[in-house]
């Protein structure tokens, strides 16, 4: 190319940039940053936030989480319950894939079928004996015994072009084969049904969306024609990159910078309350003092978390009572933030421990929302009744170790539950802890209440949502009642962008923004 | 004997006459005063965990309109500024005197044995020093203090940082004293009167002890001025870098370290001024140590 030929050019592209904002129709571009880009184009190699947020741009699930903890139809138009071990999907007629394919139900059975193979997602699917298509439109998904969480697994299905993945390749691979972090056709060939298509993609550098012209969902209000998706891994970078209005949509927001994020004339911090858990557990095992509800309920009652919420967490986030958060079955308004030092040093002194104890304390320091300064906060309030914390906060690499270990008498742990459903929280973090079944895996505390047990492991079969919901309410009261952690908060979830980007409709406690449905001025 | 009053109303004399090192005096003293007696002077206990409430977070200083009960407001836990940092300056004065006299020690003994006895001894302890004037005292510090640290772990070393950092900075910095006195001992011994103690048959030990070991004593006291306050300095910059003084018991260091992340989010003070008190700690003592040099260096004597 010739010196003047090349001018020539830069000119011409210069001059098609400086035309096309006040060209009509002018097609919207939607530049984003996310902490990290997708590992593979294949939804089912791994189980994280990044597979699911272009899962939810590439493909369309069944049903997805609205931002009331609802379920909203997607693919499938609308389901019933036929017994306590089937419900029946009726499947939305017309849907393409990006192949031109129209989707039916085998389609639906063979990402049934490939989600049970996969290493990550089979947890989620193994309560399911199979998917059973009675015609081209209707599926059943069929359970081993009752089981109340279909929709919360359905959510997770997002149906694959299964003539797209048939056969093998040029290469003489399985097209439909999973390979976790290895090459295969489908860790970079993907046939959906969402309102994306992956136009170009570098690994680590960019990839590039655009909108899919045969997107079933003709009424959705979104009008990004195409999608620049650019990892930033670290914070402040990602942060400056917003604020300078490089990009103009960035998640995650870290919380240091969300002040500094909310100040901003030329920016949107959307905050939504988070249905992560984070809590103290009091190990009755390593000391006899905790054993006493009456200590445990002391400690309840010192710690003011609504003080943390609002002057450490700034607010991002929500004290608690409960695990819980509201819209979850479990979920009980009764139950209320405890705070009273007095009733504290009462319940001490009835429990004979007027002159207090001491007890060590660990916590992470990188893991949570300001993990080390809440730990340290919750020491001091300690202090208040006369309860001496030996206090060690470090790496989540080391900590977790730690708390495999239950090195210390009180430890920090939040949790988040994968199907946003109640039991869960219960069954890893307060059931009795077992070893063979892994119930209470993470319940450092060593609390164990035969009633909460058989409780969460009834609802695990109670198909009628009421009921199950009473059970689960019913479990959060004992816990409650007993002190059997400490409650602290729920997190937020935080994005932000530029304003006239109207990211705040489209995201959810998933943590997935629906960008389909984005909306931009 | 009778040189002493003498010297006394000398000194003083010159201090009120160089108007910097009067101020610098006088601010020193004032440091020194609230900084040791903070126990009396304080609201309150910073190291008393049950003396604060989270409730009272991030209240700005008086001025910034907020709580009559903290006058340079309050840091992230609730704790009154004004007391962390009276406390603060006192962990910090302590840890500077106490490195210094360590130093001291060590680089006493060892510079006048080298310049005195000279020889193997001499040269095998110069290339000590040279070496260990080879490793920055951050590094060494950082290192020692970071394995510490981590093989006691954190709460045997929250109990014991005072101490762990009083003899990581003393250990790391004796070689300027060493080199220092070796030199004076070396220019001493020549000297008519320490041949004269020797052929009365004093030992060397008395000789060192009683002759050249005053001698040495007005660069031994420039020195440790500008030593305080580097120890002072070092260990601000550890407890920066999270390996100085904890949190619960913080010094200026910790105090300033632990404002720093406030700063974007408004909260200036929390690091602001433990700051200031920093600088006009270390910078009083380096203006006195300047006054202290020309005072006691026989050329620049001008009076």
């Amino acid at each position: 190319m010739t010196h003047r030929k090349f001018f020539r050019m830069k000119f011409a592209a210069l001059a098609v940039l400086l035309a096309l904002p006040f060209a009509p129709g002018y097609a919207k571009t939607l530049n984003l940053a996310y902490d990290a880009d997708p590992v593979s184009l294949d939804i089912h190699e791994q189980l994280s936030g990044g597979t699911l947020q272009l899962s939810h741009m590439v493909c369309d699930p069944l049903l997805r989480w609205n931002q009331e903890l609802g379920f909203d139809a997607r693919l499938a138009s609308r389901w019933e319950r036929r017994s306590p071990t089937s419900v029946r999907f009726y499947l939305r007629r017309g849907v393409k894939f990006h192949s031109g394919r129209v989707m039916t139900a085998k389609d639906v059975a063979f990402t049934f079928a490939r989600l049970k193979k996969s290493d990550d997602f089979k947890g989620i699917f193994a309560k399911f004996r199979e998917a059973r298509v009675i015609n081209d439109h209707t599926i059943d998904l069929i359970t081993d015994g009752p089981y109340p969480l279909v929709e919360h697994s359905a959510a997770f299905i997002f149906p694959l072009d299964s003539a797209f993945y048939a056969g093998k390749d040029a290469r003489g691979r399985d097209k439909g084969e999973i390979v976790k972090h290895g090459d295969s056709f489908a860790s970079t060939n993907i046939s959906c049904t969402g309102p994306f298509t992956v136009r170009s993609r570098e690994q680590g550098v960019k990839v590039v969306f655009e909108r899919f012209d045969g997107h079933w969902d003709a009424d959705s209000p979104g009008n990004v024609r195409r999608i620049v998706m650019t990892p930033i891994k670290e914070d402040p970078t990602r942060v400056a990159a917003l604020l300078s209005g490089d990009v103009d949509f960035a998640a995650p927001i870290p919380p240091a910078d969300l002040a500094r994020v909310d100040r901003s004339r030329k920016v949107d911090l959307i905050t939504m309350t988070g249905t992560r858990i984070i809590t103290f557990q009091l190990n009755q095992k390593r000391r006899p003092e905790f054993a006493d509800p009456r200590v445990r309920r002391a400690i309840v009652h010192a710690i003011n978390n609504a003080g943390i919420v609002k002057k450490i967490m700034k607010d991002f986030g929500t004290a608690a009572a409960q695990q819980s958060p509201k819209g979850y079955a479990g979920h009980d308004p009764s139950l209320r933030p405890r705070f009273d030092l007095k009733k504290a040093r009462a319940l001490m002194k009835e429990a004979g421990y007027a002159d207090g104890f001491s007890v060590t304390m660990m916590a992470p320091n990188n893991r949570y929302v300001n993990d080390a300064k809440i730990a340290e906060a919750v020491a001091g309030m300690l202090a208040k009744i006369k309860i001496k914390v030996d206090l060690t906060t470090m790496p989540k690499a080391q900590y977790w170790p730690k708390f495999d270990e239950r090195a210390a008498d009180i430890m920090m742990i939040g949790w988040h539950s994968d199907t946003e459903d109640s039991a869960n929280f219960t069954e890893f973090l307060a059931m009795t802890p077992d070893k063979e079944t892994g119930y209470g895996q993470y319940n450092s505390g060593n609390y164990s209440n035969a009633e909460v047990d058989s409780l969460v492991l009834a609802s695990a079969s109670e198909t009628n949502p009421e009921t199950r919901a009473e059970m689960l309410r019913r479990v959060e009261r004992i816990l409650h009642e007993d002190a059997a952690f400490v409650p602290l908060h729920w997190q937020d979830h935080a994005w932000g962008a530029r304003k006239g980007v109207h990211i705040g409709r489209v995201v959810s406690v998933t943590n997935s923004p629906y960008l389909g449905d984005l909306v931009m001025d | 004997m009778n040189a002493a009053p003498h010297l006394h109303s000398n000194v003083l004399r010159s201090l009120l006459r160089d108007r910097t090192a009067a101020v610098s005096a006088a601010v020193l003293c004032a440091l020194l005063l609230a900084a040791l007696g903070a126990p009396l002077f304080a609201p309150f206990d910073p190291w008393d965990q049950t003396q604060f409430d989270i409730m009272d977070a991030e209240i700005p200083p008086l001025g910034g309109g907020a709580d009559a009960r903290f006058v340079l407001g309050t840091d992230g836990m609730g704790r009154d500024m004004l007391s962390a940092m009276l406390y603060g300056a006192g962990i910090s004065i302590v840890i500077g005197v106490f490195a210094t006299l360590l130093q001291a020690a060590i680089g006493v003994v060892v510079g006048l044995a080298a310049g005195y006895f000279g020889g193997r001894l001499d040269s095998f302890l110069m290339r000590i020093a040279d070496i260990q004037l080879s490793f920055t005292t951050l590094m060494v510090a950082i290192v020692i203090l970071a394995v510490f640290q981590a093989s006691v772990g954190l709460r045997f070393y929250e109990e014991y940082a005072l101490v762990a950092i009083v003899l990581v900075i003393g250990i790391a910095e004796w070689p300027q004293y060493a080199r220092t006195v070796r030199a004076c001992a070396l220019a001493e011994k020549k000297k008519e009167y320490v041949d004269a103690a020797r052929v009365i048959g004093l030992p060397p030990f008395t000789i060192l002890r009683r002759h050249i070991l005053p001698n040495t004593f007005s660069p031994l006291l420039v020195i440790s001025t500008v030593q305080v306050a580097n120890a002072i300095i070092t260990e601000a910059s550890l407890a920066f870098l999270g390996l100085g003084m904890p949190v619960t018991k913080p010094s200026l260091g910790s105090l300033i370290r632990n404002g720093f992340e406030f700063i974007f989010s408004g909260a200036w003070w929390i690091t602001a001024f433990p700051a200031l008190l920093l600088v006009a700690l270390i910078l009083s003592i380096n203006l006195l140590g300047d006054w202290l040099r020309d005072l006691l260096n026989p050329r620049l004597y001008r009076r």
